[in-house]
C-alpha cells in the first residue's frame, strides 16, 4: 500500500479565516493524503517554476470547458483560477503523464523496481498511469525523499543496472523519451556497471567487407519489399473494395467482403477433394461402362449426358483399391503389392476425405464466427465506436493523394452513419401507437409465413409430379422444370415480402434488415428441406436400379446453374432496367438501392447447395468458385452503374458477424445433417460409386477397422478406439457434459466482469467529482489568502496617512 | 538505389540505435541515407538538422492530415536531428509496442498541449480528418459530445491519458492504422 506520511499542514492561518465558512483544515481527518500531495506539489511548483510560463496564456482554455461544473465564477462568468491554483493544476499527475520528463522517469523507476523485486501484488492493467496515489507502489511522487528530476534519474539508472542487458534495452525502447535521452541513460547504466565500452577502433569506419555485406543485405531487402508489395497488389480486389467502401459505405462493403470469405471457404473445401479423390481417380480412370453420349450444349445446363460419366459425379469413382498391381489370388487371401505400387483404397479415401473436408470447414467457420464476435462485441460496452472511429479511422500508411481522398469520403460516410443511428435511438412512442405497431407486425408475419407454406406445398406437389412422370433420355431439358420452379419461387417471394414489409414501420433500419433476412431465410431453408426429403426419401426408392446418387448430384448442379442464371437476370432487370425506367419514363433521379439482405441470402443459399451436393458431385466447389468470381464483377459493375448508397445510412459493424453466423447455423448445420444422414442411413446404389457393395457408406470404415483387427497386434489400438470411443455412446455424454460446464463457467465469468466494470465506472466518476470539489476548495483557499494579503498591504499603507490626518487634526 | 551509400555511421552507433529503437538495421541505414540526402551536403550527420517543413514534405507524411502535429511532437526546438527522425520512425514502425504508440498518439492529438484532449482538440481532429470546413456545426458538436460521453469516465469534459488509453485498448484498428512505412528503400 502507499505510505501515508505524517500529516503536517502548515499554511499559515490568517485572522480573517476564522469564523467564515468551514475551511479545508477541518476536513483534515478525512483528506490526509491529498493534503500532503497538494502541499508537496505546491512546493515543487514554487521551486521549479517551469510550468508557469505555459500555464498563464492558457488560462482561458481551462475556463472554457466549464459547463456543468461547480466552478468558481469570476467577473466575466468564466472560472477564474489564481496563478497558484493553476500552478498546482499543471503539475497534477494526470496532466504531467506524457509531458514532463520527471513523471516519465518516476513511472519507469516504479516499473523497474517492480520488475526487480517481483512484487506479487495483483495489478490492474496500466495501473502505473493511474492518478490515484494509493494504487501506486513505491511512488516517487509521494515519496518525500526524492523530489528533483536529477535524483529521479539517478534512481532510475541505479535500477536499470540491476536488470539484464536484454531487459534494460527492452525497457528503454518502450520509454516515451527522445533518443538522445535514452542514449544517455544507457551510457550511464553501462559506465557505472564498469563494463567495457565495446571493441576498440571507435574512430574506424566500415571496412569494405561489411560495406559489401550491407549492400547485399539492402538489395535483398529491396527485393523482399517489392515482392511484398506485389503480393499485396495481387490480393484480390483490394482497391476495388476500398473504392466501394468509400462510395457506398461499409454496409454495402460487407456484402463484398462476405463474398470474398465464401471464396476462401470453397477453396479450402476443394483442395483435399482435388488432391485425394478427383486427382487420384483421374490418374486411374475406370473402364467405361456402356457408350458415352456425345457432348451437346445442354449438358452445361442439365449436368447430365456426357457429364454423368465424368469425374464430376459420384458414379465415376471405383469401389476397389486402386493401383494394386497384382490380381488377388484365388483363395481370397491378401495380395502383396509389388515394390513400385502403392495401393489406394478408394471407398475409404472418399469417405475420409469428405469427412475431413467437412470437419475442417466446420472448424474454420466456428473459428471465424467466434473471431468476428470477439471483434464486434465487448463486455460492458454497447457502443464505443465513436471514439474509435475518430482516433483510428485515418490509416497512416496511406501516402498518395487519391486513396487519401477515398479515405476521407469513407470516414465522412462512417461518421454520418454513426450519428444517424444515434438519432434513431431517440424518440418515445405512445401506448396506442405501440399496440398498433404490434398488430401490424403480427399480421405481416402471418402473411409471410402463409406465403412460405404455400411455396413449400407447391414445390412438394411439383416434385411428386416429376416422380410420377419419368423423363426419357431425349427430353432431358424437362429436368430443368423443378429447378425453374424453385428459383421462380425464390425470386418472387422476397419481392412479396418487401411489399408487405412496407406496411410495417421500423425505427431502426438494422431491425428492418434483420427481419427481412429472417423471412427470406425461413423460405429458402424450408424449400431446401423439402427437396432433401424428396431426394433421400423418395428418389432413392423411385430409382432403385439406377444410380440415384448421380441423379441427386445432377439435381444440385441444375439448381446451382439456374440460381446463377436467375441472379444475373435479377441484377439485369432489378437494377439496370429499373434505373433506365426510372430515369426515362418516370423522370426521377432516384437510382434503386442495393438490397443487401437479399443478395447476402442468395450467396448463403448458393453455398448451402454446394455443401449439400459435395458428397455426390465432388467438383461442385470448383463450379461455385467460378460462379463467385463471375458474380463479384457483375455485382460490382451493376452497383457502380445503377445503384446508390442506402437511403438511411446505418452501421454495418455487426453485419459480417451476422452473415457468418447465418452461414454457420442454418446453412452449414443443415448440410452437415444431410451429409450425416446420407452416410449413415441411406443404402447406396448397387451399380455405381465407391460404396456399391455396402449397406451404408459408413460401412466402408467399419470394414477397414475389421481388416485392421485381423492385421495384427501392432495397430490394435485403432480398432480399440473405434469400439470404445466411436461406437460407444458414453464418451459423447461425457464430452457434452464437460462442454456444458465450460460454457456455464464462461457465462458466469462474463457476468462478473460486467458487474466489476459498472462498479469501476461509478468509482471513476466519483473520483472526478472529488477532483472538482478539491480544485474549487483549493481555489477558495488561495483566493482568501490573496484577499487577506491585499487587505494587509492596504492597511500597511493607510496608517501613515491616518497619523498625518491626526496630526493635522491636532 | 544504385548510388553508393555513404556510411558515415560507426558500428557502435548502429548497434546502439538498433538496441534502443524498434527499427531493424536496414531501416536505420535507409533513414540515414535519406537524411543525408535532405540535409546540406558536407555536414556530419550527427550535427545536421532538418526543418519541420522538410520533414513534412517527406512522401510518407505529405498527405497525412496531422503532419504538423507529428513534426511538432517529435522535433526539439523546431528542428529535427537525426536521432529525432529515428525516434519518430521507431514509434511508427510495425514492431513498436502499443503503449508507446498510444503515448505519442495522445501527444499528437492534443492540439493545445494542455495535457488533455478536450472538446476543442476533438473538433480540430474531426475537421482535419475530413479535410474540409463544411461540416455543419451541429454535426461537429454532436460527434464531440458522443465521443466524450463514451470515453470520458470522470465527467470533466476532457479525455485524460488514461481514458484515451482505455478507449484505444478496445480497438484492434488502432495498432494497424498508426503505422507509417517511412522509407521507400
Amino acid at each position: 500500500m502507499a505510505q501515508t506520511p505524517a500529516f503536517i499542514f502548515n499554511v499559515p492561518e490568517t485572522p480573517e479565516d476564522q469564523g467564515q465558512e468551514p475551511s479545508p483544515y477541518d476536513e483534515s481527518e478525512v483528506h490526509h493524503s491529498f493534503h500532503q500531495l497538494i502541499q508537496e506539489q505546491s512546493q515543487w511548483a514554487a521551486e521549479e517554476g517551469l510550468e508557469l510560463q505555459q500555464r498563464v496564456p492558457e488560462a482561458d482554455t481551462l475556463g472554457a470547458s466549464g459547463s456543468g461544473h461547480q466552478a468558481f465564477l469570476g467577473p466575466e462568468g468564466v472560472p477564474d483560477y489564481s496563478t497558484a491554483t493553476l500552478r498546482i493544476l499543471a503539475s497534477m499527475p494526470s496532466r504531467t503523464i506524457g509531458r514532463s520528463r520527471g513523471a516519465i522517469l518516476s513511472q519507469y523507476y516504479n516499473r523497474t523496481v517492480r520488475l526487480r523485486r517481483r512484487s506479487s501484488r495483483p495489478q490492474l492493467r496500466g495501473v502505473g498511469r493511474s492518478a490515484r496515489p494509493s494504487l501506486r507502489l513505491y511512488d516517487l511522487e509521494l515519496d518525500p525523499m526524492a523530489f528533483q528530476e536529477e535524483e529521479k534519474r539517478i534512481l532510475l539508472v541505479k535500477e536499470l543496472q540491476g536488470l539484464t542487458v536484454a531487459q534494460r534495452d527492452h525497457m528503454l525502447r518502450g520509454m516515451p523519451l527522445s533518443l538522445a535521452e535514452k542514449r544517455s541513460l544507457r551510457e550511464d547504466s553501462w559506465i557505472q556497471k564498469g563494463k567495457q565500452r565495446g571493441p576498440q577502433g571507435r574512430r574506424g569506419l566500415f571496412s569494405c567487407c561489411s560495406r559489401l555485406r550491407y549492400a547485399c543485405v539492402l538489395a535483398l531487402h529491396n527485393l523482399g519489399l517489392v515482392l511484398l508489395s506485389g503480393l499485396q497488389a495481387l490480393t484480390p480486389w483490394r482497391y476495388a473494395l476500398k473504392q466501394i467502401g468509400g462510395q457506398f459505405g461499409s454496409s454495402v462493403l460487407s456484402y463484398f467482403l462476405f463474398l470474398k470469405t465464401l471464396l476462401a471457404f470453397n477453396a479450402l473445401l476443394l483442395l483435399p477433394l482435388l488432391a485425394f479423390i478427383v486427382g487420384v481417380q483421374a490418374a486411374f480412370p475406370p473402364a467405361p461402362s456402356g457408350s458415352v453420349p456425345a457432348f451437346t450444349g445442354l449438358e452445361l445446363l442439365t449436368g447430365g449426358g456426357s457429364f454423368s460419366h465424368s469425374a464430376m459425379y459420384y458414379g465415376y469413382y471405383s469401389n476397389a483399391t486402386l493401383n494394386q498391381p497384382c490380381s488377388p489370388p484365388r483363395d481370397g487371401g491378401q495380395c502383396t503389392p509389388d515394390a513400385g505400387g502403392l495401393p489406394y483404397n478408394m471407398p475409404l479415401a472418399y469417405l475420409f476425405t469428405m469427412g475431413v473436408a467437412f470437419f475442417i470447414t466446420c472448424i474454420t467457420l466456428v473459428y471465424s464466427m467466434s473471431h468476428s464476435f470477439g471483434e464486434s462485441y465487448r463486455v460492458g460496452s454497447t457502443s464505443g465506436v465513436h471514439a474509435i472511429t475518430v482516433f483510428c479511422s485515418w490509416d497512416y500508411k496511406v501516402t498518395q493523394k487519391w486513396p487519401s481522398r477515398l479515405q476521407q469520403d469513407n470516414i465522412r460516410t462512417q461518421l454520418k452513419e454513426l450519428l444517424a443511428e444515434w438519432q434513431l435511438q431517440q424518440g418515445p412512442q405512445s401506448v396506442w401507437g405501440r399496440l398498433r405497431q404490434v398488430a401490424v407486425l403480427g399480421l405481416v408475419w402471418l402473411l409471410c409465413l402463409g406465403t412460405t407454406l404455400g411455396c413449400t406445398m407447391a414445390v412438394y406437389a411439383f416434385s411428386e409430379l416429376m416422380i410420377k412422370s419419368p423423363v426419357s433420355a431425349e427430353r432431358e431439358w424437362e429436368l430443368l422444370a423443378l429447378p425453374l420452379v424453385v428459383c421462380l419461387l425464390n425470386l418472387g417471394a422476397p419481392y412479396l415480402y418487401r411489399c408487405l414489409a412496407a406496411l410495417e414501420r421500423h425505427d431502426s433500419p438494422m431491425l428492418e434488415v434483420y427481419v427481412a433476412i429472417c423471412r427470406n431465410l425461413i423460405l429458402k431453408m424450408v424449400i431446401l428441406a423439402i427437396l432433401c426429403y424428396h431426394w433421400l426419401g423418395r428418389r432413392v426408392g423411385a430409382l432403385k436400379d439406377q444410380c440415384w446418387e448421380n441423379f441427386v448430384g445432377q439435381e444440385l448442379y441444375r439448381l446451382m446453374v439456374m440460381d446463377f442464371i436467375f441472379m444475373l437476370l435479377d441484377t439485369l432487370f432489378g437494377e439496370l432496367v429499373w434505373r433506365l425506367i426510372s430515369e426515362r419514363k418516370l423522370k426521377r433521379k432516384g437510382k434503386p438501392e442495393f438490397d443487401i439482405a437479399r443478395n447476402v441470402l442468395e450467396l448463403i443459399y448458393g453455398q448451402t447447395l454446394t455443401w449439400l451436393g459435395v458428397l455426390f458431385a465432388p467438383l461442385l466447389p470448383a463450379m461455385q468458385i467460378v460462379k463467385l468470381l463471375f458474380l463479384f464483377y457483375v455485382k460490382k459493375t451493376s452497383l457502380v452503374a445503377n445503384c446508390r448508397a442506402p437511403r438511411r445510412p446505418w452501421l454495418a459493424s455487426h453485419m459480417s458477424t451476422v452473415f457468418i453466423s447465418l452461414l454457420c447455423f442454418p446453412s452449414f448445420l443443415g448440410a452437415a445433417i444431410f451429409l450425416c444422414y446420407a452416410i449413415w442411413q441411406v443404402k447406396p446404389s448397387s451399380i455405381c460409386g465407391p460404396f456399391r457393395t455396402l449397406n451404408t457408406m459408413y460401412e466402408a470404415g467399419k470394414v477397414w477397422v475389421r481388416h485392421l483387427e485381423k492385421a495384427g497386434p501392432k495397430v490394435s489400438w485403432l480398432p480399440w478406439i473405434h469400439r470404445y470411443l466411436v461406437e460407444n455412446t458414453f464418451p459423447i455424454y461425457l464430452v457434452s457434459a464437460v462442454l456444458l460446464a465450460v460454457i456455464y463457467l464462461n457465462i458466469q465469468v462474463v457476468k462478473g466482469q460486467r458487474k466489476v466494470i459498472c462498479l469501476l465506472r461509478e468509482q471513476i466518476s466519483n473520483e472526478g467529482e472529488d477532483k472538482i470539489f478539491l480544485i474549487n476548495k483549493l481555489h477558495s483557499v488561495y483566493e482568501r489568502k490573496e484577499r487577506s494579503r491585499v487587505g494587509r498591504a492596504h492597511e500597511a499603507e493607510t496608517p501613515p496617512t491616518l497619523l498625518a490626518d491626526e496630526q493635522d487634526a491636532r | 538505389m544504385g548510388q553508393c551509400l555513404r556510411y558515415q555511421m560507426h558500428w557502435e552507433d548502429l548497434e546502439e540505435y538498433q538496441a534502443l529503437t524498434f527499427l531493424t538495421r536496414n531501416e536505420i541505414l535507409c533513414i540515414h541515407d535519406t537524411f543525408l540526402k535532405l540535409c546540406p551536403p558536407g555536414k556530419y550527420y550527427k550535427e545536421a538538422t532538418l526543418t519541420m517543413d522538410q520533414v513534412s514534405s517527406l512522401p510518407a507524411l505529405r498527405v497525412n492530415p496531422f503532419r504538423d502535429r507529428i513534426c511538432r511532437v517529435f522535433s526539439h526546438n523546431g528542428v529535427f536531428s537525426f536521432e529525432d527522425v529515428l525516434g519518430m520512425a521507431s514509434v511508427f514502425s510495425e514492431q513498436a509496442c502499443p503503449s508507446l504508440k498510444i503515448e505519442y498518439a495522445f501527444r499528437i492529438y492534443d492540439f493545445n498541449e494542455n495535457g488533455f484532449i478536450d472538446e476543442e482538440d476533438l473538433q480540430r481532429i474531426i475537421l482535419r480528418l475530413l479535410n474540409s470546413d463544411d461540416m455543419s456545426e451541429d454535426l461537429l458538436i454532436d460527434l464531440t459530445n458522443h465521443v466524450l460521453s463514451e470515453s470520458d469516465l470522470d465527467n470533466d469534459n476532457m479525455l485524460s491519458f488514461s481514458e484515451f488509453e482505455h478507449a484505444m485498448a478496445k480497438s484492434p484498428d488502432f495498432m494497424n492504422s498508426f503505422r507509417i512505412h517511412f522509407w521507400g528503400c
